[in-house]
């Protein structure tokens, strides 16, 4: 239950590209909160498809560019 | 600590202590009527839990106007898929409890019981899915 997703992402570098947007403007664009977007970025959450949609569409990327398969 | 999680303590500091203080009600008086201890104990629930998500509401108001996430919504039903099974269990003990001689009176308060011990369980849970990876 509490083991991390095997799921990587670039969602913290890319928020660092994209103008060092916060952790909350990135949550609030994409319809989650501040923690959901912390747990993403620390591996302990992975996103439904529609919200890594919504991240990866908002960084202008596809989602293969932000979310990865662990080891790959 | 997010807003969910702080009325999750909040939540689950209430019903521990309001839960052992009808419990100390309960034992003072086990074959008394059981509207006795209820009634107090209901109306204290109700008027702590509007006086705490009031304040928490006050502290954080965008938070406690916005819907939960996908992610909280995910904690909150995995907490409460296991909060029913610790409720389930509680009353079916308690019945079986009743069928070995136990009186009406402390049948009902063994299902309250299993109630205030499934909530908190519940409370409990949904910090563990907050903080803990949740897929």
């Amino acid at each position: 239950m509490s083991k991390r997703p095997p799921i990587t992402n670039r969602v913290r570098e890319l928020r660092e590209e994209h103008e060092k947007m916060s952790q909350a403007a990135l949550g609030e664009a994409v319809g989650v909160t501040r923690h959901t977007i912390i747990a993403i970025e620390q591996g302990r959450y992975s996103p439904s498809l529609e919200t890594a949609f919504r991240i990866a569409r908002l960084f202008g990327v596809g989602v293969e560019d932000v979310f990865g398969w662990e080891g790959e | 600590m997010s807003f969910r999680e702080k009325s999750a303590w909040v939540m689950g500091a209430i019903m521990l202590a309001t839960g052992l203080w009808y419990a100390q009600l309960v034992m003072a008086a086990p074959q008394a009527p059981v509207i006795g201890p209820l009634i107090p104990y209901v109306l204290a629930v109700i008027v702590l839990s509007i006086v705490a998500q009031v304040i928490l509401a006050i502290a954080s108001p965008k938070e406690a106007d916005s819907p939960a996430d996908e992610r909280e919504r995910a904690a909150i039903d995995r907490a409460g898929h296991f909060s029913g099974l610790v409720l389930g269990f509680g009353v079916i003990t308690a019945i079986i409890m009743h069928i070995g001689g136990w009186s009406a009176a402390l049948l009902v308060h063994a299902i309250v019981g299993a109630l205030i011990v499934s909530t908190i369980a519940e409370y409990a849970l949904q910090i563990f899915y907050f903080r803990r990876a949740i897929r």
